[in-house]
């Protein structure tokens, strides 16, 4: 068959002696399939069987090749790379040191409200003029942080056109123009297929350039989605007048009011507040809302009441500041300038392509030089010799690679994104495989972000509260009338309510106003008892004493739900000793028992267990007043209270919690089953970290802290050996007092370790002590503290609903669904677009080897050329394509998520196994096949091989038209030729025979063909297209014939020239 | 401390003292490697060879598989010059002496006396068929002879110039060999005969040089092949087979000037050749000779 396609041009009268030839030609197949089997011993006697052997004998060829594999010749290559990895190290290695202004930076909390007037020009009643405001304005500029500068499309661009691998091609095409000019420059009519080739490859690496610059573009028009585009208002106070302006425009010395649900619109120092709390979870971590006062609590300015800061929000309350910072001169700004001040390291696939490059080169240089010299030794001349280096480093270049590794991950990426991870950097796709290490923010990623009560403790019990999303989880008995009780009390003395028009949605999904403890209590009796509206009807409230931090109660009085009861209902809640110490009786089975000591123990114990769950815990207490002290139509006054507060009764405690997500201790398995470690770095409580991450497996159960085995042996913490302890919780405080041996030390020692209380400077230093160690560290986080540990890992990972927008810039990867598991999924999908490019790269480069030994062959022995240059791109751009991308569709190999995270030392994507496989092995192999064909062609038109070594300068001189075979026949050499290009297309086609069963040994690295099946279907079809193209190629007429007669009538002008001298 | 790390890696790789690894291998790993690769190629090389062998043991010792590439033979001249172009001085003996050299070689074996020792005289105008009866064969097969003095003037029996000196020079045509081929049918023999060739001097412009050529004699006469050389039997059975050939002289060829000049076969039975080819069944070549110092 090989054999009449090369003819259907010029003859058609071949046809009957086709079928002889697809007799010799399947022989030659049958010999190159059955040689690809990668185990020796069985495919000598499975010459016959070729097709069913090679699955029998896949699984043993990796054992038996992987254990003896390296190729003499990568050594020099190997120790090239190596050297220019090591250079690269060194410039990475920069220590970071952190800007002194975060905690120096303000000392306004520490002034008095006048100094403060003072130094802002501004009255604390009248704010600041019209006029100075507008002057500070142009002063100060705007009040909004100064975005990260974007890279210019056109860098962007380029980035895409000459980063990583396209260099490797640019490369190929400026030496194949170099050969052009020079051959330009001393022929008459040069050689066209090095222009050709040039052009080719420019092509190529445009395409592929701009086709992943789109798939970039596409996920950042995602990106800019996210941006909340309505601007912010502020209400500030100028010259005495309230008045709402845009936030942007506030200046420093602004005199401005804030409410519940407001954005801060700049650094306030607090001058006066009315109940004010603030959420400043996105800067500090924690989850819990502070109060503001005017006075100044701390030196520090992140700790003290007095200040508020820009862009966290007022939960609740009013209250009123000073501006004494805007835009980038903010605390949010300092971090968010901090972060686009981080240089985030390579990509380890950007690494890895890094390093195939060089091993390529390496290998190009190697055998282009050795041929140069054996060329110069043949007796060519010094330009020839050069334009055979050209040749034989560009022959070197995987023309296909770049764009099969483009679309791997381009597909990967899609991939990613239907479960939830959106992919911001192309390469990105793989560094969550090759992670070591997962830094995980606990609030909203772990958990759900969102206060549920966990548990209650009534009738001396403690009871278990459904913390689940979806209230699958276990009930407690609600028929006890102190739980009756208890409910009322929670549902009366609470000032949370359901915002309006949700009345369709589940329970736990709607929004409530108030504080979020309160809220836990309204949406676990409104799950347990129905309508906390309808309680609160009945019940209406008469008076109310709200929260505050002297009392640490709040209390309200109800009149009954009996109409014919005119007593009046005290309830209250608060700290559990505080409410304690104000009861004198406790309900037990709904009956009122005085609190003996040995209850009070047993609350003790109650209100240990349930904070060393990490849980908040709230008491309830109740009283009904009796009628002839507080008759119907008492004044209740709040303010100064006259009526009783001691001597109630107690009803119980409840606990809340930020509980796990369902999703994530089963995730947290899987990273520990594929050997990542999983490491909780939160701004919460060391007591609530510990509890969670108990909760999640991130401590595994049995593992105990230095803590856990002091208290449980009954000795001080300093004698227990810290070598003991596996898991460990470290508090902020004592990280900054370690030192880095010791940093490392701990990293290195505990398999389980929770950081509480760290402050974003801190975060960075677990991740560069993570990196120093040689993790990879992938980091997730949502707020603005994150950013700075989100651009300094491997690939920080941001939360697409909790996040902020400075995190979001940060990350490399988004979670659209700000979920654990998602994480988990990508480390899949990260881990088989590795083994995926590796087994796509193998397939790619093993074609390599039967593209270059024609042309060394040609030059070394003087047979005809066996495979053009036309011929070789028809493969690599052609007939490789299709089965290439089809590996990166392969199903992962059962032990994906069961082996360690590969070692970015020794794991290289292509490392000399590889490419001793592929070229050493199974390039061979297939370059045997090839040579078959050819010499069958060339024998049975009478050229037999004994004459065929140095018949090349004849054969390709044009004034030869008399060249004899082995049978003394008489040849033209157009004649010649069209035999020649028969054999080129006999080549390729054994070529592609052989690439069948180089892409079902390439398709798997450990499972053998039996196990992993064959149900690619991209795969099945690759075959199907691979061979359709290659009949094509073939059989069309015009297409192939032309091009290659052209060509060759240039190529060979040169050695005509050269013979005839 | 880096560069310290790094520079004792690069030495380190090369030649670990403390494990005794070259190149991160020890010894024996670097043996069985080799051990392995030797084995391996061993294999595929005998492999391969076995694969050829079979190959081979189903060829034809007499005769090639396929032939049809060769269709229509090819032609060729002597002296062959330098790509297709004979060119000379008459004047000056050293830019012809090449030519008659060549012309000398390549018609010693031609010589009546080593024709008339080898070969025999064969019928003319017909076929020397010499069949094989079913898988006897008939080996070694005769050859006819062709005497250089069928070639009369070109002979260079007379004149060892060939012409060449007078400005009247020989070239010697020959028809590739084909095995098998017969050449005419109805026992007419092919011919060769010579003219201009049209040759293109710009776009869509074409000249010949027809009226410069002037006379041309053919020997043999008429310049036929005769049909008793064929067919041919191929180098192994027909060792001493002399490939016929036809001389063309030119009397008065115009001198000092290029003149393009094709020979083709005329046969009732030789396909015309692809377009492509400009050698099957013709041959075109470029004469000049110059008679000026």
């Amino acid at each position: 068959m090989a054999y009449s396609q090369c003819f259907s041009v010029s003859l058609s009268h071949t046809n009957t002696h086709t079928h002889t030839y697809a007799l010799s030609l399947s022989l030659s197949l049958s010999l190159s399939l059955s040689l690809s089997l990668p185990s020796l011993s069985v495919s000598l006697f499975l010459l016959s069987l070729s097709l069913s052997s090679f699955s029998l004998s896949l699984p043993s060829l990796s054992l038996f090749l992987l254990s003896l594999s390296l190729s003499l010749s990568l050594s020099l290559s190997l120790s090239l790379s190596l050297s220019l990895s090591l250079s690269l190290s060194l410039s990475v290695s920069v220590s970071l040191s952190f800007p002194p202004s975060l905690s120096t930076f303000q000392t306004e909390h520490k002034m008095s409200i006048e100094e403060c007037c003072r130094k802002f020009n501004t009255d604390i009643v009248q704010g600041l003029t019209n006029a100075k405001a507008a002057e500070f304005l142009i002063r100060d500029g705007p009040n909004c942080l100064t975005p990260p500068p974007t890279t210019p499309e056109w860098i962007k661009f380029c980035r895409q056109l000459f980063g990583g691998f396209s260099i490797l091609l640019w490369t190929g095409a400026i030496l194949c123009f170099l050969a052009y000019a020079i051959q330009a420059a001393t022929e008459d009519e040069p050689a066209g297929d090095n222009l050709y080739l040039g052009i080719v490859l420019s092509v190529v690496v445009v395409v592929t350039g701009c086709f992943s610059y789109f798939q970039e573009a596409k996920s950042s028009k995602i990106m800019e989605s996210f941006k909340n585009m309505v601007p912010q208002q502020a209400l500030v106070i100028r010259e005495g007048e309230k008045m709402t302006i845009n936030a942007e425009e506030v200046v420093a010395g602004d005199l401005v009011e804030v409410k519940g649900g407001d954005r801060i619109p700049a650094d306030l120092r607090v001058v006066s507040a009315h109940g004010c709390k603030v959420d400043n979870s996105s800067l500090t971590g924690e989850s819990e809302p502070q109060s503001r006062s005017p006075d100044c609590t701390h030196d520090n300015p992140l700790e003290t009441r007095n200040v508020a800061f820009f862009s966290t929000n007022c939960v609740e309350g009013t209250a009123r500041g000073i501006v004494v910072c805007t835009g980038d001169r903010t605390v949010m700004g300092r971090i968010a300038t901090l972060t686009s001040g981080l240089e985030s390291g390579k990509t380890p696939i950007a690494k890895e392509i890094e390093h195939f490059i060089h091993l390529i080169t390496g290998v190009a240089v190697f055998l282009g030089i050795t041929f140069f010299i054996l060329a110069v030794c043949l007796g060519y001349t010094w330009l020839e010799a050069v334009i055979f280096l050209i040749g034989i480093i560009v022959a070197n270049v995987p023309e296909g690679l770049l764009a099969t590794v483009t679309v791997c991950l381009t597909l990967t990426a899609k991939r990613m994104a239907k479960k939830n991870c959106l992919v911001k950097n192309l390469e990105a796709v793989e560094t969550l495989g090759s992670t070591s290490t997962i830094c995980s923010d606990k609030t909203g990623t772990l958990t759900q972000n969102r206060m549920t009560v966990a548990h209650m403790w009534f009738d001396n019990q403690i009871h278990e509260a459904d913390t689940t999303e979806d209230q699958s989880g276990a009930s407690f008995d609600k028929t006890s009338a102190s739980w009756a009780a208890l409910a009322r009390v929670a549902a009366l003395c609470n000032r949370a309510v359901f915002k309006a028009g949700q009345d369709q949605l589940p329970i736990l999904k709607r929004d409530t106003a108030g504080d979020a403890s309160e809220s836990a209590l309204l949406k676990c009796i409104e799950l347990s008892c129905g309508s906390v509206k309808q309680i609160r009807e009945k019940n209406k409230k008469v008076a109310e004493i709200p929260f505050n931090s002297t009392n640490k109660y709040q209390l309200s009085v109800h009149e009954t739900e009996d109409p014919n009861d005119n007593r009046y209902l005290l309830v209250m809640k608060g700290a559990p000793e505080r409410i304690l110490d104000r009861c004198t009786t406790i309900i037990i089975q709904g009956k009122e028992q005085p609190m003996d000591e040995e209850m009070k123990e047993s609350f003790q114990n109650a209100y240990m267990e349930l904070g060393g769950l990490g849980e908040r815990v709230l008491g309830f207490c109740h009283l009904l007043m009796p009628e002839d002290q507080y008759p119907k139509g008492f004044a209740f006054d709040c303010d100064d209270v006259n009526f009783t507060t001691e001597s109630l009764c107690f009803v119980g405690l409840m606990s809340m919690i930020d509980p796990p997500r369902a999703a994530v201790p089963d995730a947290v398995g899987k990273c520990r089953s594929a050997g990542i470690k999983v490491i909780m770095v939160t701004g919460d409580h060391p007591i609530t970290a510990k509890a969670i991450a108990k909760g999640v497996g991130i401590i595994s159960e049995g593992n105990e802290t230095v803590e856990d085995i002091a208290s449980r042996l009954n000795i001080p913490v300093s004698q227990v050996n810290p070598r003991d302890a596996k898991a460990c919780v470290i508090h902020g405080t004592d990280l900054k007092e370690l030192s880095q041996d010791q940093m490392d030390d701990i990293l290195r020692n505990h398999t389980e370790i929770v950081f509480a209380r760290t402050s974003p400077q801190q975060k960075l230093i677990i991740v560069e002590g993570c990196q120093r160690l040689g993790a990879i560290v992938a980091v997730t986080g949502d707020g603005v503290n994150d950013s700075p540990a989100l651009k300094k890992a491997d690939i920080g990972v941001a939360m697409g609903i909790s996040g902020s927008d400075v995190s979001k810039q940060a990350a490399d990867m988004i979670l659209l669904d700000d979920n654990f598991a998602s994480i988990v999924t990508g480390v899949e999908e990260g881990r088989l677009i590795f083994d995926n490019l590796k087994k796509s790269i193998a397939y790619t480069l093993t074609s390599n080897i039967p593209e270059i030994t024609p042309f060394l062959l040609f030059i070394i022995v003087n047979i005809p050329l066996p495979l053009g240059t036309i011929t070789i791109l028809c493969i690599d751009l052609g007939t490789d394509m299709v089965p290439a991308i089809s590996l990166a569709y392969e199903a992962a190999e059962s032990d994906i998520m069961k082996r360690q995270p590969r070692n970015p030392t020794r794991d290289k994507l292509v490392n000399e196994r590889l490419i001793s496989i592929a070229y050493g092995q199974i390039g061979m192999i297939q370059a045997l096949g090839g040579f078959f064909s050819y010499f069958v062609i060339l024998a049975e038109n009478g050229f037999l091989p004994s004459i065929l070594v140095g018949i090349r300068l004849n054969w390709d001189d044009r004034a030869c038209n008399d060249l004899e075979d082995s049978y003394g026949q008489q040849w033209t050499y157009e004649q010649r030729k069209i035999v020649e290009f028969t054999c080129h297309t006999a080549f390729f086609v054994s070529i592609v025979v052989v690439q069948w069963a180089d892409v079902i040994v390439c398709k798997t690295r450990r499972n053998s063909v039996f196990q992993q099946g064959m149900k690619n279907k991209i795969l099945i079809f690759g075959l199907f297209e691979e061979t359709a193209l290659a009949a094509f190629l073939s059989y069309t007429p015009g297409i192939h014939l032309h091009k290659q007669i052209d060509i060759d009538i240039h190529l060979h002008k040169q050695t005509y020239i050269y013979t005839n001298r | 401390m880096a560069k310290d790390a790094e520079k004792s890696t690069w030495k380190d790789f090369i030649w670990n003292s403390r494990t005794r690894e070259f190149c991160g291998r020890t010894g024996s790993s670097w043996g069985l490697i080799l051990l392995f690769y030797l084995v391996f190629y061993i294999f595929l090389a005998g492999m391969f060879c076995l694969t050829m062998y079979v190959m081979l043991q189903t060829l034809d010792d007499y005769k090639p598989t396929w032939q049809d590439r060769l269709g229509t033979p090819g032609m060729m001249i002597r002296p062959r010059g330098k790509a297709m172009e004979i060119s000379y001085n008459t004047t000056n003996t050293e830019t012809w002496d090449m030519y008659i050299k060549t012309l000398d070689n390549f018609l010693s074996p031609y010589n009546n006396s080593l024709q008339a020792e080898k070969n025999e005289e064969c019928t003319p105008d017909q076929y020397f068929v010499q069949a094989d009866s079913g898988d006897v064969k008939n080996n070694p097969k005769r050859s006819c002879q062709f005497n250089r003095t069928f070639l009369e003037k070109c002979s260079g029996l007379d004149d060892h110039t060939y012409g060449y000196q007078a400005g009247k020079p020989c070239i010697i045509i020959k028809l590739n060999r084909v095995i098998g081929m017969l050449p005419g049918k109805d026992g007419q023999a092919p011919f060769v005969t010579c003219g201009a060739k049209r040759y293109k001097v710009g776009k869509d412009e074409w000249k010949e040089d027809s009226d410069k050529i002037g006379e041309v004699e053919y020997y043999p006469e008429n310049g036929t092949f005769n049909l008793m050389y064929y067919p041919y039997y191929g180098k192994k059975a027909q060792v001493n087979y002399s490939q016929p050939l036809v001389a063309i002289k030119f009397l008065n060829i115009t001198l000092n000037e290029d003149i393009n000049i094709e020979c083709r076969i005329i046969s009732n039975n030789i396909p015309p050749g692809s377009v492509r080819d400009k050698f099957a069944g013709k041959v075109s070549f470029k004469l000049r000779i110059n008679t000026k110092g």
